[in-house]
């Protein structure tokens, strides 16, 4: 805590090292920078002038009516999977790390072990055999296999996670609420969950991000248009044979708004979250 | 925290074993099986319907004779060694965000740093892609605005790479020899959000009167960032290549959609992982393309094994 003063100084004396912190940020945000301005712009106007953002006057917001019929839909999919998944995910893990935290009941080391080893397993090895095991569920082509896949993907990190956490909570509250005849559903829901706020909503970023930003599985699941999450409709955008620029730059855009309202939101557990997530893997 | 029970207890805590089944379910269902039937096909000549035939090591024996996939690995090695020189702005970003004094500046850099994560990586790889274009592209923009590409053409003509002329655009995507430069070049500097901030929990435990110490004995900012920074997070760094080396050997995502799905012209960046989706996906060959799977996974597990004695020597 250094008084006003100071800071002042302070920011003299660091001159060059925010230079070159500033340097490394401004070419990492500048796709970003590239994504907006090409999105108000038409192919002629960007040959002519791809670097400077054009007047806005003559901004295409075309580009951006375009984008918003395209990605909406693909954004609700996508909003779909991501919170079914994430929340249907995050109960089950509460319940198998609640089982593993509170007693030690036969056999629970052994089912232990058998969710840990799964750590090992890389997932990318499994996407064959997954592939045809969906294809005879009768679950290609339908946004529940991604829903289902990504529950039962998230399981072993938020158990793993999750059962240190429970663990650590104190004894007597457990205690306190047996004496008053709670049973153990009733005790996760009115002592596991209202303590375990913090790292539940770390837990419900990661899962959230990852199923946000997968493709590979959605690609070869998906084959109708109206089931496309973003991945895949952002794969198709980019495989027309003429680019407009500038719409699917739009789209771009438009595909990261439910992310920019997530991140205003949760701006601390984002932050926390992605530092938590160096352990997963 | 969890004790043994005795049997009377047990008769009454057993509806805690309905807790662990809706996970245990998903998991044999989603995770443990498709893991045999990927051991189990790799035996099989398989085309993903009814029909299959066992040929015991034959897909194996393939394997190591399949040229594609030879060359692959020597690809995925390439790409796993780029991986270190990757690391080190993310490093050196940490540091300098450490040793600033101010709280404040050093949160904001840290939101400003996770703000690029909310573009979707997918959107982050197809904006690389048109940086990449020949005619559109900033990247050849840039080398033609900077006067860079002037030096490449003459650095070309000296070691007669073959590679830069004067009036052709360069086409990062589709000259053989520009695929690996390409793949490492992309994303640029490289920065991981997780990355910096896994650096900076590591740092965090130097305090002030570490830096105000060294400073009384002289010593300068590259011995400091030797002698008290680098060993402090070397545990993090190791967490982090492993993390990388594991991904870019079990990866196939980035081939497939900056090239595509043969690793772009001459198959240069062909990955295992992107053979085993071609032969699965592409060619129809489930039981080789499970064969693969199990190849890259013994590679995962060696090279896990091998980091977690590493570690383990060093504490």
């Amino acid at each position: 805590m250094s008084p006003a003063p100071t800071r002042r100084s302070d920011l003299s004396r660091d001159w060059t090292k925010h230079l070159f912190i500033l340097f490394f940020i401004l070419i990492e945000l500048f796709p970003l920078y590239m994504m907006f301005q090409v999105s108000f712009k038409d192919n002629a106007t960007f040959i002519r002038q791809p670097w400077l953002p054009i007047n806005p006057l003559s901004w295409h917001w075309e580009n951006w009516d375009f984008a918003f019929h395209l990605i909406l839909p693909y954004i609700a999919n996508t909003v779909f999977v991501a919170v079914t998944g994430t929340v249907c995910s995050l109960f089950l893990a509460i319940l198998g790390a609640y089982f593993f935290a509170r007693h030690k009941l036969p056999f629970s080391g052994l089912l232990w072990a058998a969710f840990l080893a799964l750590m090992l397993m890389p997932s990318v090895v499994n996407i064959t055999p997954l592939f045809m095991l969906l294809k005879s569920l009768k679950l290609l082509n339908t946004l529940w296999a991604l829903v289902l896949v990504g529950i039962a993907g998230g399981q072993v990190f938020s158990i793993f996670v999750l059962r240190n956490f429970i663990e650590d909570l104190p004894r007597d509250l457990f205690e306190a609420a047996e004496m008053d005849g709670a049973s153990h559903l009733q005790q996760v829901f009115n002592v596991v969950i209202p303590m375990s706020g913090p790292i539940i909503g770390t837990l419900a970023i990661l899962s959230f991000l990852g199923m946000w930003n997968d493709f590979l599985l959605p690609l070869i699941v998906l084959r109708d248009k109206e089931l496309f999450t973003l991945g895949v409709g952002l794969i198709y955008l980019d495989g027309e044979y003429v680019k407009q620029w500038g719409q699917i730059m739009a789209a771009y855009f438009v595909a990261s708004i439910p992310l920019i309202i997530v991140f205003l939101f949760t701006m601390r557990l984002f932050v926390r979250g992605l530092s938590a997530g160096a352990i997963k893997g | 925290m969890a004790a043994p029970l005795s049997r009377q207890k047990l008769l009454r805590e057993w509806k805690l074993y309905f807790f662990i089944v809706p996970s245990l379910a998903m998991v044999l269902t989603f995770a443990y099986f498709p893991a045999g039937s990927a051991v189990y096909h790799s035996f099989f000549e398989w085309a993903g319907g009814d029909t299959k035939q066992l040929i015991g090591l034959d897909n194996f024996r393939r394997a190591f004779h399949d040229q594609v996939l030879l060359s692959s690995f020597l690809t995925v090695s390439v790409l796993m060694v780029f991986n270190l020189f990757q690391m080190i702005p993310s490093i050196l970003l940490a540091v300098l965000i450490h040793r600033l004094k101010s709280d404040r500046w050093q949160y904001i850099y840290r939101v400003l740093l996770v703000v690029p994560m909310i573009v979707p990586g997918l959107v982050r790889l197809f904006i690389w892609k048109f940086f990449f274009d020949p005619n559109l592209g900033v990247l050849n923009g840039l080398l033609d605005f900077t006067g860079l590409k002037g030096v490449l053409v003459s650095l070309d003509h000296v070691f007669g790479w073959g590679v830069f002329y004067a009036n052709v655009p360069i086409g990062w995507l589709s000259q053989p020899e520009l695929i690996l430069p390409s793949l490492f070049l992309w994303g640029f500097p490289w920065i991981g959000a997780v990355g910096v901030l896994i650096f900076l929990a590591g740092l965090q435990s130097i305090g002030q009167d570490v830096y105000e110490a060294a400073e009384l004995d002289g010593i300068g900012p590259f011995r400091k960032f030797i002698y008290i920074e680098l060993p402090l997070i070397l545990t993090q760094v190791r967490l982090m290549l492993v993390l990388l080396i594991v991904g870019t050997l079990g990866g196939y995502g980035l081939q497939l959609q900056l090239l595509n799905e043969y690793g772009g012209p001459g198959g240069r960046g062909m990955v295992p992982g992107l053979w085993m989706y071609n032969r699965a996906f592409y060619a129809g060959e489930f039981g080789y393309a499970c064969a693969i799977g199990m190849i890259i996974f013994v590679f995962i597990l060696v090279l896990t094994f091998v980091n977690n004695r590493y570690v383990r020597i060093e504490k």
